[in-house]
C-alpha cells in the first residue's frame, strides 16, 4: 500500500516536471519574435531511486545567453551606430556642399573664365558687369556654404545634447533592471538589461561588464562610470562657455567628468567627431578659402587700373583675419555700384589695356591658396572632396561594422534564439510524456482502488 | 551551427533588402544618366571631374576672349581694308591731278574729291566697335585717335590674349602702324594732298606722290598682321575646340552612367531579387506548417 502511495507521488512530480517543461517551450515560442529575449530550457533530474521508488524533478529554467557575447555584440552595435552616424551625416554635409546649384570651385572657375573674357574687351560695361555678377555668384556661394555648415554643426549639437538626455534616462533604466536582477534574477530581467545596454552602447560607444556580484556597470570611453549597479550617473549637456556648444559631463552626486573629447564611438560620438572635428576643419577650410580669393584678388587688383587709370582699388572688401572669413567674404561696395572701377589694366596705359585682366586671370592658375600650395579651384574642391573621402571612408567601416554585427547577432540566434520547431519538438516531448504520466497515476490509482476494495 | 527559422527569415529579408537596393540605384543611374550624383557616390570619381570643369571653365573662358578678339581683328580688318580702298583711290587722284593735262579748275575738282575720300578715310581710321571702342586707338580706346587733320593721338600698345599657353596673340593694331613710325603719317598726308589739289600746290601734290605709296603698304602691312593674327587665331580655337570635347567627354567618362554596363547590372540586381524573393517564399513556406 504504501508502495502504490509512493508511486502516486512519483507520478505527481513527474506530471509537474514535464508540465514545466510544456510551460518553458510554450513561454520560448510565445517570445520567439521579443527582441533580446533569451530561450530558456528545463532540465529534468532524476531524482536519488530507493530500492523501488525513484522519480524525477525540474530545476530551475536555464536562460541560455553568453554575457562575454553581449558584451561583444553591444561593443559591435556602438561601432556601427558610430560609422553609420558619422558616414550619414557626412553624407548630408558633403551634399549640402555640392548640391543645389554651382560648387564653389564651379564659381571659381565662372569668376576667372569671366575675367579672360574681358580681358578681350576691357572697356565693355557688359564684360565688367559679367566679371561683377560671377564675383557676386562666388561670394553668395561661400556664404551659402558657410551658413550650411554652422547649420550642420548647429544641428550636430542639437542631437548631441538630446542623445545625452537619452543616455542619462538609459542609464537610470539599466540601473533600475540592475536593481531588478539583484532582486529576482528573473531571466527576462537580465534579457531587459542587456537590451538596454545595448541601447546605451549604440548611443554611447561605452562597454559593460558583469561583475562576480552579478550587477552590471556600464563604462563610457575614457573611464567614466556612467551605471554602477543599482547606482546611475547622468549625462549633462552644459554649454561652454567660449564656443556655445554643448559640453557633456558625467555627474555623479557632487562630481563632474567632462568627457566631451572621451567618447569616441556610438552615435553620441559619431555627433561629437562630426561637429568638434570635421565641422571645425571644414570651416576653416573655407574660411581659408574666403581669405585667400580676397587677398590674393585683392592684391593683383590693387596693382592695376580701373577705367579712369585708377590704382589701389579692392575688389573684395579686406578681411584681416582667416576665423569667420567664410560669412565676412564680400563684393567692395563701391565696386559693385560701378563696373568701371574693376582694374583690368595695367597702371599708367589706357583703359583699354586688358593687361590687369590678363594678371587676375593668370591667378586662377597659380598656387596661391592653402599656404601657396593649391589653386583657387582646387582648394574649394578639396573642401568637398575631403568629406566625400571621409564618408566613403566610414561608410566602408559602417558596411564591416554592420558584417560583424550580424555575425555576432547570428552567434547569439545560434545560442539564445528560439526557433519555433525546436520548441513544439520540446513540447510534443514533454506533452507524451505528461500524458504517459496521468495514465501511469491513472492505473495506480486503479489498483490502489483494486486493493482498497478488497479490504 | 545551430539556425532558427527566425533567423532564416532575417537572412533571406537581409538578401532581398540588399537586392532591392541594388535595383534601386541602378535604375536611378539608369534614369539620370549620372554614376556619380553626390560627392560621396565617388569621391575619387566627383574629384576627377571637378578638376576637369574646372580646366574646361579655364578654357572656356580662354577660348570666349579668342573669339572676342577674332571679331574685333574682323572688324578692324574691314576697316583697314575700307581705308586702304580709299588711300588707293586718292592715289589714283592725285597721279591724274599731277598730269599737266589738268588745270587749277580740275584739280580744285581733284581737291573736292579727295577731301570728301579724307573724310571717310578718318571714319574708317576712327571706327568703332559694336561696344564703342575704338578699333585703332591702342589702349586709349575709348577716345577717337585721329583728330579732324588725322593727326593720331592713340598710344602704339596692343592688346594681346593667351592664345597657346604662354605665347600670346595681338588682337588689335594700334593706330601707331599709319604714322611716320611705320612709314609716313597716313591721314595728314591725305589731308596734304587734298588741299595741295585744292591749292593748285603742284610742287607739294608731286613730292607728296611717293608718300602715297608707302601709306598703301603701311595700310596693306596692317591688313597682313591682321590677317595672320586671325589665323592663329583661328588654329587656337581648332586645338581648343578639340580640348574642350575632350574635356567633356573626360567629365562623362567620370560622373556619367555606362548605359550598356547598366543595364547589364539592372538585369543582375533583378534576378538576384527575384532569386530572393523566391528564397523567402521558401523559407516562409517551409516554417509555416508548425507556425
Amino acid at each position: 500500500m504504501s508502495d502504490l502511495l509512493s508511486l502516486l507521488s512519483l507520478g505527481s512530480s513527474a506530471i509537474a516536471a514535464q508540465n514545466s517543461g510544456v510551460a518553458v517551450a510554450t513561454n520560448n515560442v510565445a517570445n520567439a519574435n521579443t527582441a533580446g529575449f533569451s530561450r530558456q530550457r528545463v532540465d529534468l533530474e532524476s531524482l536519488a531511486a530507493a530500492p523501488l521508488v525513484g522519480g524525477v524533478r525540474s530545476a530551475s529554467p536555464q536562460r541560455l545567453a553568453d554575457d562575454l557575447l553581449s558584451g561583444r555584440i553591444q561593443t559591435a552595435a556602438g561601432s556601427l551606430a558610430m560609422s553609420q552616424a558619422f558616414a550619414d551625416a557626412l553624407e548630408e554635409l558633403g551634399s549640402g556642399m555640392a548640391t543645389g546649384g554651382s560648387t564653389v570651385d564651379e564659381q571659381i572657375g565662372a569668376m576667372f573664365s569671366r575675367f579672360s573674357q574681358a580681358s578681350a574687351a576691357p572697356t565693355d560695361s557688359a564684360s565688367r558687369a559679367a566679371v561683377i555678377a560671377a564675383a557676386r555668384d562666388l561670394v553668395a556661394g561661400i556664404h551659402r556654404r558657410s551658413a550650411g555648415v554652422a547649420a550642420a554643426r548647429k544641428e550636430a549639437d542639437a542631437r548631441i545634447r538630446d542623445g545625452a538626455s537619452s543616455a542619462t534616462a538609459l542609464a537610470k533604466q539599466l540601473a533600475a533592471a540592475n536593481t531588478a536582477v539583484a532582486r529576482t534574477d528573473d531571466p527576462v530581467a537580465r534579457d531587459h538589461r542587456d537590451q538596454i545596454a545595448q541601447q546605451l552602447g549604440k548611443l554611447t560607444g561605452g562597454q559593460s561588464r558583469i561583475d562576480h556580484d552579478g550587477q552590471m556597470r556600464f563604462v563610457l570611453d575614457g573611464g567614466a562610470v556612467l551605471v554602477d549597479g543599482g547606482r546611475a550617473a547622468s549625462l549633462a549637456a552644459t554649454p561652454d562657455a567660449t564656443t556655445g556648444v554643448a559640453r557633456l559631463e558625467v555627474v555623479d552626486g557632487g562630481n563632474r567628468r567632462d568627457v566631451t573629447t572621451a567618447i569616441a564611438g556610438g552615435s553620441l560620438g559619431a555627433g561629437l567627431k562630426f561637429r568638434d572635428q570635421t565641422i571645425a576643419q571644414v570651416s576653416t577650410q573655407l574660411d581659408q578659402l574666403a581669405f585667400d580669393v580676397t587677398s590674393s584678388v585683392n592684391a593683383v587688383h590693387t596693382a592695376n587700373a580701373g577705367l579712369d587709370g585708377a590704382t589701389g582699388r579692392v575688389m573684395f572688401t579686406p578681411i584681416t583675419q582667416v576665423a569667420g572669413a567664410a560669412s565676412a567674404i564680400a563684393l567692395d561696395p563701391g565696386l559693385a555700384a560701378d563696373p568701371s572701377r574693376l582694374a583690368l589694366a595695367a597702371p599708367g596705359s589706357g583703359p583699354g589695356d586688358n593687361r590687369g585682366a590678363l594678371a587676375l586671370f593668370a591667378l586662377g592658375s597659380q598656387a596661391v591658396a592653402s599656404g601657396g600650395t593649391r589653386t583657387l579651384g582646387d582648394a574649394a574642391i578639396d573642401v568637398v572632396s575631403g568629406i566625400a573621402l571621409a564618408a566613403s571612408d566610414s561608410r566602408g567601416d559602417a558596411t564591416r561594422d554592420g558584417m560583424l554585427a550580424d555575425h555576432l547577432a547570428g552567434l547569439r540566434d545560434s545560442l539564445s534564439g528560439v526557433d519555433t520547431q525546436e520548441e513544439l519538438t520540446n513540447l510534443a516531448r514533454f506533452q507524451h510524456a505528461s500524458g504517459a504520466m496521468v495514465k501511469f497515476v491513472s492505473t495506480i490509482d486503479g489498483m490502489l482502488g483494486s486493493l482498497i476494495d478488497q479490504l | 551551427m545551430r539556425i532558427t527559422g527566425n533567423r532564416l527569415i532575417d537572412l533571406a529579408a537581409a538578401s532581398t533588402t540588399k537586392s532591392q537596393a541594388a535595383v534601386a540605384t541602378t535604375t536611378e543611374q539608369l534614369s539620370s544618366g549620372l554614376r556619380v550624383n553626390t560627392p560621396s557616390d565617388d569621391p575619387q570619381a566627383w574629384l576627377a571631374a571637378q578638376r576637369t570643369k574646372l580646366r574646361q571653365a579655364m578654357s572656356q573662358g580662354t577660348g570666349a576672349a579668342v573669339q572676342a578678339g577674332r571679331d574685333h581683328l574682323e572688324v578692324t580688318d574691314n576697316a583697314l581694308a575700307s581705308l586702304g580702298d580709299i588711300v588707293s583711290q586718292i592715289r589714283t587722284l592725285a597721279v591724274q591731278g599731277s598730269s599737266d593735262s589738268y588745270n587749277a579748275t580740275d584739280r580744285a575738282a581733284l581737291g573736292a574729291q579727295v577731301r570728301g575720300l579724307f573724310q571717310s578715310a578718318l571714319d574708317s581710321a576712327n571706327a568703332r566697335t559694336s561696344a564703342g571702342e575704338y578699333l585703332l586707338a591702342g589702349s586709349a580706346s575709348l577716345t577717337p585717335p585721329f583728330d579732324a587733320a588725322g593727326v593720331y593721338l592713340g598710344d602704339a600698345a596692343v592688346r594681346a590674349l593667351p592664345s597657346d599657353g604662354s605665347v600670346t596673340t595681338g588682337v588689335t593694331i594700334a593706330g601707331s602702324a599709319l604714322t611716320a613710325a611705320s612709314g609716313v603719317d597716313v591721314l595728314p598726308l591725305l589731308d596734304r594732298i587734298a588741299t595741295a589739289l585744292s591749292s593748285n600746290d603742284m610742287t607739294t601734290l608731286v613730292g607728296a606722290l611717293p608718300g602715297l605709296d608707302t601709306a598703301v603698304k603701311q595700310v596693306s602691312s596692317a591688313r597682313t598682321q591682321t590677317g595672320g593674327a586671325m589665323n592663329v587665331l583661328d588654329q587656337t580655337t581648332s586645338a581648343r575646340t578639340v580640348l574642350e570635347q575632350n574635356l567633356q567627354q573626360a567629365i562623362a567618362r567620370f560622373v556619367e552612367v555606362d548605359a550598356v554596363a547598366a543595364a547589364s547590372e539592372l538585369a543582375k540586381a533583378t534576378q538576384s531579387l527575384e532569386i530572393s524573393r523566391a528564397v523567402s517564399s521558401h523559407i516562409v513556406a517551409m516554417l509555416a506548417p508548425s507556425t
